[in-house]
Formats: structure tokens, C-alpha cells, sequence
């Protein structure tokens, strides 16, 4: 009896050791540890000893199965440790690829659009936007832009009736807005606006963004310190830019802001035109004209309006360098953003 | 605005600085330079030579043969032209050369005698159309040099892009009085002075619509010879791309490039009654030749210069044939005028026609310098076509301004532009492009603006010449102090930036359409006439008929989209869109514009996912509705038990879409307002979109979206007992619907039953035909106790009856 325990603590051992996989771990309990393993076997043949053998051999038995179960849960402990073939996996080529579901993405002028208005966000602007289909009136009429005026040129205006067009861009939100509300105001206008004309540079829709700040004590230096921060947000912050005279109807001084070409670093290419600048901007003080229309006093308030085309800014930032690819939808152009 | 830089060092010396340099300074003062080129570079490679002698080519009576010294060399050349001569300079091409008519110069043999390249004449220079014989340089040009160089031809071309705001820098003068106010050097101009003539005899001016023709000016110049220009002025024109003509008509051109006023040249023998009558055409007056023989019809809305009889000009755009300059004129009327902007505008766009001249005349011409730019032109003719001047003239002054004196507060202007100013600068800047200034007290200037600036009307002009003139970029970056409030966030906006991030997440990509579409479209959809979304907003001027109606849907688009992709090889296709349709109201009003959201899904459900784990397989109806039903899940709009607001249901026959499978389409909407569909598109239609497989379409409007109210999220505590979980297979007959199913256990009122799902439906070998298996999966929980097999079991025999009895049910065994 006690030969026999000694010989199965020798064989639980010796088994125990030559385990490598936790799968093989059951196999032994229920061999040796289980309720009708052979540990539980011979001490059912304890009852059989001599009475004065008896508790010896019971003690024994119950160091011995001890042993073997604490040498059991510390194998098991090594085994979960160790690789996942230790632990019965199947092998597997990690080279496979990883597995998820396709995720669709936004169409870059929308992940432009949200960009451009959270940095404007940010700095306290409300976003609006306008209708489409315009009134001449709010177009052009309330931008200090009559009928005949040689800036209509730079409008090439889809006509919808005599008095009703396709906005030519996002500004009638700046009278829209002043009309109905009163200064101080930090709005930003994004939608679609139509040109008719067409061409690899040019699509007879596009989107921009339009933004106004008016209150008592706005300044041209305010101006630029709006433009600057968005611009170096948008472009990065050690970017150059500058501020150049240009002319708009409906804003005086008016301003375009150009910033260092992002293809050549300014030092002149194809897309820069060899100037080193890409305009991105159009800017300027609210002409007091504008303001008259509506109804505030030029003499109390000023401010500043600005706009910006979406489709420029993602074609810088992507280097997308045909337009036309924004409305084709191609999912091999969108899935690239 | 073209212009090279010799030509604007007639005017101001810009010694020491580069084009580049002067190119930046000009952008930096509002006068974009959009290009500067070296000029006449295709004539890079010619060169002078001196023709030494001349014989008789021994083949061809029509042909010479000359010696050509070259510089060091001495070149046998072939020639045709009948002016070649001994003693002549000449222009050569040698062999390698390339003229800008794209002609290769070669070695050559011509009749039997080897030729060494070719004298050039001017035509095949590009310089003239003139092809009498080989082009005569000066007598004194060294041969051997470059031809480009001998000729001073060597110049840079400035494109300035105007501003319709500067119609005085649409001339040399006006970027040279620029320049020379930047860099600080003084200014010359060829006439300084033009005295107005004392009224002549010889010829009289009727100006019948003075509020139209503010000015009207005319000398006679007699004895003029019409010949090609010198060449100091064909080169000129040449240089900014001008064609030269002759003499007089070059002179005109020059001097309106120069001073900005164009000018015109009548045949003074042309004109009946030796008049010039400025009026309207009469009402048998309907066509009129334009110089370039193109017969126009006119208006009486048009401003003519006419004669004693009949018009002879559309003022301020384009001679008349009938007047025209020609080889025989000697005597001429020159015509310097100022014609009313708006008026020169509507006649140019009517007759789609534009010029130089209507070009500034839109722009406004200032009519103080008319008599300057005359009398700069008289003094030409009478120096280069050998003309006199006649004494006096006439000079119709109608629109006379009195001095533009403007004040300018230097408080407002430091204000308004943000930096300190004050009246040493003011005046300095100002004065430097011929302003004047004056103090009228501690805070204000007395400003006198120069007439040609017709755009300074007001304060806020003379603060922006102000800003321009110290440069933008002195101008300090501040922020503005504002007072701080909430800004108002737009809920469309919001839930159009939460779609976008849950149909993306889904797998959607977004695509953006024009707003334009075609009615040929909704023919295809095969939509009634009366259909409302064939009421369209039609555009007056659509680029083309593809283009030429704002869109009523946005399935077209995106089937249109759908098209492309499957060309080019994407057979996996998401696409949603969010954006405007358009509903006429009234004419002369505002049509109605609502944004809707739509989807396309065609091919193959697993996109680019990695076809390893995920098995290609096409999609269907159900992938369409599973967008929609976890989209709007998503928003909080659909599902969450009965308190959502939407639903889906079967669509009424009669109100079926004529393009969707009747068998494929869902509605959505909220109690009785239909917000949406899901729908197959049927074959028939998308083969008309050039698609030869199934797509499955979504659609719902956004704006009665954006009004409804989502279901508030409200935390239920979490279960504490065990959930027991029950399968169903029953056998129903084929046009049961499983979902109605669920709903029956759902709704059958237990309060034990916590969730029931259909984990499969099954037609096929073991099931009897024109029956289903449908399996379900109830959940059961009790929030009190945790559930004995028994109480299971009692609720879920009663549903088993429950579901038997309603919908013609049996167990499914085995």
C-alpha cells in the first residue's frame, strides 16, 4: 500500500513534468485527481489497512495527493503563461490581415467644410446658411454691386428668372443676416454657389465660405489677426502669408490674402505661377455702403467680411489637381481622403 | 493690362530695379501681375547680316544668289525676294533655326546652288503680315549679332490683372505714376498740357445725347501720308501683341495704351456734311459694318457717331467700314471723347462685341484727359505721318465735375485700419500718386483727388489709398475684442455632421452632385407628367442641356454615380448624399428648398474589406433597410420599443414609385406623414442609367427629420436575475411576415418576455410548399426572481398557441 502510493506520487510526477499543452492538463486531473481518478482509488483502499496502519498511511496519502496538487496547479499556472500553443491554440499565420469592416468616408470638400467652420467655431463664430436660389437683390444689390457694374464680370451669374439667380457666392448671407440682427456679429456662411463656367480649373458649382465679424471698433489689424490665426490652423503655424490690395463692391479696403505655396515652399512652381504665393482668400472692411442698406450707421459700426473656396483649399491641402474629380464621385477618389 | 518694361521706362526710370521687383511691388499695391515674360524669345536664334553682293542665280531668273557676311563669316544664300540688295541688313536664319510659324531652317539646294539658310522677311518674323520682300533693318546694324538684341527687342512683358476699380492704370502712364510713387522716382509724360482749341469752321460736332457722351473732342489733321508705322512703333505694339496696321490707326492704338483714352480716326472726305452728329439711330438706321466687316444689328437704346447722314461708329467700341482709315486718306478727323460706362456695357454685351477701347470705357474714362491724349496723337501725326494739325477744334465739355475735394479724417482712418496715422504720412502716401492734401484742421485733411482717379468717391476710398500706398503688411495682426456670447448651433447642421459619421461608420461613402440635373432623368424614372417633382426651377442660361434644371431628387445623381463606378471596375457601392432639391413657386420668387438624404447600394456587400474574412456576396433589400433602420436607430427615431416616432411600413399601392420593385419598397414615416423610402430600383429603369445590376435606394427628408423629436436616453436599472433563453421553430404559410412574428410576441402582453429575434427563415427541400420556417429566439427575465424552468415553460407554450393560432402556425419538428 504504501509502495503503491510512493509509486503513483513517482508516476503523477514524471507525467506531469512531460505536459507541454494546457489541453492534456484535464487529462491528468481526471486521471489522478478526479473523483474516480487513482488517488481517490487507493484511498478507498485505505479502509482495508490495519487499524494501526491506518493513520500513518492516511497522512501519507493525504501529503502525497497534496503534493501532486500543488504541483498541478503550478503547471497549469507555467502553462497559462507561456505561448498560446501551450494552451491548445491553433496556429496561426499572423500574416493574415487583421479583420474589420470597410468604413466609408466623407467627401473631402465636407471634411474641408468641417475644418474651415470648428476653427471659426472656436473663435466664437455662429455658422448660417442661405438659400441657393437668390434674390439679384441680395446677390448683388445689397453688395454694392448694381446692375451693370464691371465686377458683374467677375460673376458669370446662372440667371433662374430677371430678379432670380444662383448665388455666385456665399455674401448675400452677410446682408441676410445684418438685415434681421443687430451688431456684434461673428457669423460664417458655408454653401454651394454656381458660376457658369467650366473647365479644368473651374466647375459651375462650387463651395465657400463666407465670414462677417461687425461690431463698434473693428479694425482692418483685427482683420488680419482673424485671418491669420485661421490660416496658420488650416495651413500650419509657421506658415507666410500676406496681405495684398485687391478690390470686392461690397468691402473697402479690401484685401486678398495669399500664403506661401504649399507645392514649392515659395520658391516658385507651376501651381504658384512662379510667385511663390497661392491666393486662398478674399477679405476686406465692410463697405459703408453695405452697411447703409441695412440699416446700421457706418459711423458706429465697422467690421470686416471675408470668403473662401473650399474646393481651392482641399485641391492645396490634397493636391488634388483637377476639379472636376469632386463631382464625378468616383469611390476611387473618395476613398483616398 | 499689358505692358513691357522698356516702354515703362519712357515714363519713369526704374534703373536697379529687376521686373521681378517691380512685378511684386505692383501686386503689393493692389495691381496684380499675373505673368512676366521675356518677350520675342522665338526669335532667339536669328541673326543680322549684311548682304555683300547680289548676282543672278544661274537657273532662275526669279531667284539671286547673294554673299552674306555673318559676323566673321561669309554665307552663299538663295533668295526670292525682289529687295534684296548689296550694302542691305538683313535677318538671317541659319540652319537649325526654327521661325515661330514652326518653318525648320536647313542646308538646302535650290536649283543646283547650295543655300546656307534664309533671309527673313517680316511676315515669316511674325512681325508684320507684310510679305513684299525681306525685312530692311536700319542701315546700321552690325551684322552678326543677335537680331533680337540689334533691334532692342530684348523686353519684358508685365500682364497686370486690373481691378474693375482702376480703369486709369489700364494704360502705361497710369502703372508708371504708380511705380514712380513707390520706388519715389519722378514721373514724365510725353504732353504735359493741352490747351483747349478755339472753336473751328472746317467741321462741326452735334452731340444729341450729352448724358450719354460726356465729352466729346475732335481735331482735323490734313496732309497725312497712311504708311506702316517706324518701327520704334510697331514695336511697341508688337511687344504688348498688338497687330500694327498703319501710321495713323498705330497712333491711335499707341496713345490709348499709353494714356488710357482711346481714340478714333475718321476719313474726314467719309464724313457728310463734314459733321459729327452724336445720337441714337434712327429707326430706319437697323445695321451698321463694323471695321471688322461684320454687319451688327443695332438699336435705338445704342449710342452711334454718326455723320450728316448716317452712323459712321458705335461710340466707343468700333469704327464703321464706311469711315475707315484707308491707303488714300490724307485728311483726318480724330475723335477723343468720353462715353457714358453703363451705356458702352449694355451695347458691347448686345452686340457681343468688345474692344480696347469699350473695354475702359465700361471701366470709365476720365473725360479730363481727353484733350491731353489729342493733343499727344496730333503731335504724332503731324511727326510720324507727316500731317498739320488744322487750327482749332472742337471740344463738347458736358460732363465737367467740379474739383473732387474729399476730407479725410486721420482718427477714423487710424481707427478703422488699426495703426496710429498721422498727417505726415497721410500726405506722403497720398501725394505720391498725384493726390493733393491740405490741412484743414488738428484731426482732418483736405484731400483733391487727380480726376483720372474716376474711383475715389468718398472717405473710405482715400482710407483704403491710404492702407495700399503704406502697404498692407505694415499694418499690425490684433484680435478683436468682442464680447463673449453663445453661438446659436443649427440642428440641420447637427444632424447632418451625425449621419455623416454613422453612414460612414456603415461603410457609405459621401458623394456630392451638382444641383443641376436633366428632365431626361425623371422621364427615365418613368415619372408622370403631373408628378410634382417634374415642376422645375429651370436656368435661363444652363452651360447644356445636361445642366439646365435644378434637381427635384437625388437618386439620379447617385445612379449616375453608380454608372461610373461600376465602369471603372468598383463593384462595391455605398454612396449616400445629403443635399438640396428645388421646387418652383412663383416666377420672380424664391423656389422652396428642401434637403433630403439618399443612398445607393449595389455589388458586393463587403467593399474593400479583406475578402479572407468577409465572402463576397451580393447585397439586397435588407442592406438598404439595415442603413436606414440603424441610422435612424442611431438618431434615436426609430426602434427603442413603440416610443420612437418612426416606423416602417408597407407602402399604399396607389402611391406606389413608378421606378421601385412594388415587392421591394418600405415607407418610413411618423404616424401619417411619409418621411422616406427604401426601395430596388427596377432593372428596366437602371438599364436606362446604363446599370445591368441591382441597386437598392434610400431616401428621407432631412428637414421633417430635423422636427421630430428623438427619444430621450433614460437609464432602466440593470437586470439583476438570470435570463432564460427559448427557440421557435414554426411552420407558417409563405406570405406570413416574420417581423409580424415578433411583434405578435412582442405586443402579446407577458411581462416575463424581454427580447424576441428571428434567427432564421428557411424555404426549402424539408418544408412543405408554400410554407416557411420561421425560427424565433425569446428572451425571458424576471426582474423579481430568477426564473424556474417552469415558469418558462408556462409562458412559452402560451405564446406557441398564441402564435399557432394567429398566424396559421405549427411547431417545426426535426
Amino acid at each position: 500500500m504504501e509502495q503503491e502510493l510512493l509509486n503513483l506520487q513517482n508516476e503523477a510526477r514524471g507525467n506531469l513534468n512531460q505536459l507541454t499543452e494546457a489541453g492534456q492538463l484535464e487529462e491528468f486531473r481526471i486521471r489522478y485527481l478526479g473523483r474516480k481518478g487513482l488517488f481517490s482509488t487507493i484511498m478507498r483502499e485505505l479502509s482495508a489497512a490495519s487499524p494501526e496502519e491506518r493513520p500513518r498511511l492516511g497522512q501519507l496519502a493525504n501529503s502525497v495527493r497534496a503534493e501532486i496538487e500543488q504541483l498541478f496547479d503550478e503547471k497549469k499556472t507555467t502553462l497559462d503563461n507561456s505561448s498560446s500553443r501551450a494552451q491548445g491554440a491553433n496556429a496561426i499565420d499572423l500574416s493574415l490581415p487583421g479583420r474589420y469592416p470597410e468604413r466609408g468616408r466623407l467627401h473631402p470638400v465636407t471634411q474641408i467644410m468641417t475644418e474651415v467652420c470648428s476653427i471659426f467655431e472656436a473663435l466664437g463664430f455662429s455658422v448660417a446658411e442661405g438659400p441657393d436660389v437668390e434674390h439679384d437683390h441680395y446677390n448683388f444689390e445689397a453688395l454694392n454691386i448694381p446692375a451693370h457694374h464691371p465686377a458683374r464680370d467677375m460673376h458669370d451669374t446662372f440667371y433662374v428668372s430677371e430678379s432670380i439667380l444662383l448665388r455666385t457666392h456665399t455674401s448675400p448671407m452677410q446682408a441676410r443676416i445684418m438685415e434681421s440682427k443687430q451688431p456684434p456679429l461673428r457669423v460664417i456662411a458655408p454653401g454651394k454657389v454656381y458660376r457658369c463656367d467650366s473647365d479644368i480649373t473651374h466647375t459651375p458649382m462650387f463651395h465657400q465660405v463666407e465670414g462677417f465679424l461687425v461690431d463698434t471698433k473693428v479694425s482692418f489689424a483685427d482683420l488680419k489677426g482673424i485671418l491669420t490665426v485661421f490660416t496658420q490652423k488650416m495651413f500650419g503655424e509657421e506658415l507666410a502669408l500676406r496681405f495684398r490690395p485687391s478690390f470686392f463692391p461690397f468691402t473697402e479696403p479690401s484685401a486678398e490674402v495669399d500664403i506661401a505655396c504649399v507645392i514649392c515652399g515659395g520658391k516658385g512652381c507651376r501651381v504658384c505661377k512662379q510667385t511663390g504665393w497661392l491666393e486662398i482668400l478674399g477679405a476686406g472692411m465692410i463697405d459703408p455702403e453695405v452697411f447703409k442698406m441695412v440699416g446700421y450707421d457706418p459711423e458706429i459700426y465697422s467690421g470686416f467680411a471675408f470668403g473662401l473656396g473650399i474646393e481651392r483649399i482641399a485641391m492645396l491641402k490634397y493636391g488634388i489637381n483637377d476639379i472636376r474629380l469632386y463631382y464625378e464621385n468616383d469611390l476611387r477618389f473618395l476613398s483616398q481622403f | 493690362m499689358k505692358f513691357t518694361i522698356d516702354w515703362l521706362n519712357e515714363y519713369v526710370d526704374t534703373d536697379g530695379f529687376t521686373p521681378a521687383q517691380l512685378a511684386e511691388h505692383l501686386t503689393m499695391l493692389g495691381l496684380e501681375v499675373d505673368a512676366v515674360t521675356d518677350i520675342f524669345q522665338e526669335l532667339a536664334a536669328i541673326q543680322t547680316a549684311l548682304v555683300i553682293s547680289v548676282d543672278r542665280h544661274p537657273d532662275a531668273d526669279t531667284l539671286s544668289l547673294c554673299q552674306v557676311a555673318v559676323g566673321a563669316e561669309t554665307l552663299q544664300i538663295v533668295c526670292g525676294a525682289p529687295n534684296v540688295r548689296p550694302g542691305l541688313a538683313v535677318a538671317i536664319a541659319l540652319p537649325g533655326t526654327t521661325l515661330p510659324d514652326g518653318m525648320k531652317i536647313k542646308k538646302s539646294k535650290v536649283r543646283g546652288i547650295e543655300s546656307f539658310g534664309m533671309l527673313c522677311s517680316e511676315r515669316e518674323l511674325g512681325l508684320s503680315t507684310g510679305h513684299s520682300g525681306i525685312m530692311e533693318l536700319p542701315a546700321d546694324t552690325p551684322h552678326g549679332q543677335s537680331f533680337i538684341q540689334a533691334l532692342g527687342l530684348n523686353d519684358t512683358l508685365v500682364e497686370v490683372d486690373l481691378t474693375p476699380n482702376r480703369p486709369d492704370c489700364a494704360s502705361v502712364i497710369g502703372i508708371a505714376r504708380e511705380v514712380a510713387g513707390i520706388i519715389g522716382r519722378p514721373l514724365t509724360l510725353p504732353v504735359e498740357n493741352a490747351e483747349r482749341q478755339a472753336s473751328t469752321a472746317a467741321f462741326s460736332v452735334d452731340v444729341e445725347s450729352s448724358e450719354l457722351c460726356p465729352r466729346y473732342g475732335a481735331r482735323l489733321i490734313t496732309g497725312v501720308t497712311i504708311a506702316p508705322s517706324p518701327w520704334w512703333l510697331r514695336k511697341r505694339l508688337l511687344s504688348i501683341g498688338l497687330r500694327p496696321i498703319n501710321n495713323v490707326v498705330d497712333i491711335t492704338n499707341l496713345v490709348m495704351m499709353e494714356y488710357g483714352q482711346p481714340l478714333h480716326a475718321f476719313d474726314f472726305h467719309t464724313l457728310a456734311d463734314k459733321k459729327i452728329v452724336v445720337r441714337h439711330p434712327r429707326e430706319n438706321e437697323l445695321d451698321f459694318t463694323t471695321l471688322d466687316g461684320v454687319v451688327r444689328k443695332i438699336d435705338a437704346e445704342m449710342l452711334m457717331i454718326c455723320d450728316g447722314a448716317h452712323p459712321v461708329a458705335v461710340a466707343g467700341i468700333m469704327g464703321g467700314m464706311n469711315s475707315e482709315v484707308s491707303d488714300t486718306t490724307t485728311d483726318i478727323l480724330l475723335e477723343s471723347a468720353c462715353f457714358n460706362s453703363i451705356s458702352i456695357r449694355k451695347t458691347a454685351r448686345k452686340l457681343n462685341l468688345s474692344s480696347e477701347a469699350s473695354y475702359r470705357f465700361e471701366r470709365g474714362v476720365d473725360p479730363g484727359g481727353c484733350l491731353l491724349a489729342m493733343e499727344r496723337a496730333v503731335r504724332l501725326l503731324c511727326e510720324v505721318a507727316g500731317g498739320t494739325a488744322a487750327p482749332g477744334g472742337i471740344d463738347k465739355y458736358y460732363g465737367q465735375k467740379p474739383f473732387n475735394t474729399l476730407t479725410l479724417r486721420i482718427g477714423r482712418t487710424s481707427d478703422l485700419l488699426g495703426i496710429p496715422l498721422d498727417y505726415e504720412i497721410i500726405e506722403k502716401a497720398l501725394t505720391s500718386i498725384g493726390f493733393r492734401c491740405k490741412e484743414k484742421d488738428a484731426d482732418t485733411l483736405w484731400v483733391g483727388a487727380p480726376s483720372f482717379r474716376v474711383d475715389i468717391e468718398r472717405e473710405v476710398d482715400l482710407v483704403e489709398e491710404v492702407a495700399r500706398l503704406i502697404g498692407y503688411n505694415t499694418i499690425p495682426t490684433t484680435l478683436p475684442t468682442v464680447q463673449l456670447s453663445y453661438s446659436a448651433q443649427d440642428k440641420s447642421r447637427t444632424i447632418r455632421a451625425e449621419i455623416g459619421t454613422l453612414l460612414t461608420g456603415i461603410g457609405y461613402f459621401e458623394a456630392i452632385n451638382y444641383s443641376f440635373s436633366t428632365e431626361k432623368h425623371l422621364q427615365w424614372l418613368g415619372l408622370a407628367e403631373n408628378d410634382p417633382r417634374c415642376r422645375f426651377v429651370r436656368l435661363v442660361n444652363p452651360l447644356s442641356e445636361e445642366q439646365s434644371v435644378m434637381r427635384t431628387m437625388l437618386l439620379p445623381g447617385l445612379l449616375e454615380n453608380v454608372e461610373r463606378n461600376i465602369n471603372f471596375q468598383k463593384n462595391a457601392i455605398k454612396l449616400f448624399e445629403t443635399g438640396k432639391v428645388f421646387t418652383p413657386m412663383g416666377v420672380n420668387e424664391q423656389p422652396l428648398e428642401k434637403t433630403r438624404l439618399a443612398g445607393v447600394v449595389s455589388g458586393n456587400r463587403s467593399g474593400e474589406s479583406s475578402p479572407y474574412h468577409f465572402k463576397q456576396q451580393l447585397v439586397d433589400f435588407l442592406d438598404a433597410k439595415g442603413a436606414v433602420e440603424y441610422l435612424l436607430q442611431e438618431l434615436r427615431l426609430l426602434g427603442l420599443g413603440t416610443r420612437a416616432p418612426l416606423s416602417f411600413s408597407l407602402p399604399d399601392q396607389d402611391r406606389m414609385e413608378p421606378f421601385t420593385d412594388p415587392l421591394q419598397s418600405l415607407t418610413i414615416s411618423a404616424g401619417e406623414q411619409e418621411l422616406g423610402s427604401v426601395s430596388r430600383i427596377l432593372p428596366a429603369v437602371l438599364r436606362k442609367f446604363g446599370i445591368k445590376q441591382d441597386v437598392f435606394f434610400f431616401d428621407l427628408d432631412l428637414d421633417a427629420l430635423c422636427q421630430l423629436e428623438a427619444v430621450a436616453k433614460n437609464f432602466s436599472s440593470l437586470p439583476v436575475f438570470p435570463a432564460v433563453n427559448r427557440d421557435i421553430a414554426l411552420l407558417v404559410p409563405e406570405h406570413v411576415a416574420a417581423g409580424a412574428l415578433v411583434d405578435a410576441v412582442l405586443l402579446a402582453g407577458e411581462s416575463l418576455i424581454e427580447q424576441c429575434e428571428i434567427f432564421d427563415v428557411y424555404q426549402g427541400d424539408s418544408v412543405k410548399s408554400g410554407y416557411k420556417s420561421v425560427a424565433l429566439s425569446v428572451t425571458y427575465r424576471s426582474a423579481q426572481k430568477t426564473l424556474t424552468e417552469k415558469n418558462v415553460e408556462k409562458v412559452h407554450q402560451k405564446i406557441i398557441t398564441m402564435l399557432g393560432s394567429k398566424f396559421e402556425g405549427t411547431l417545426r419538428t426535426g
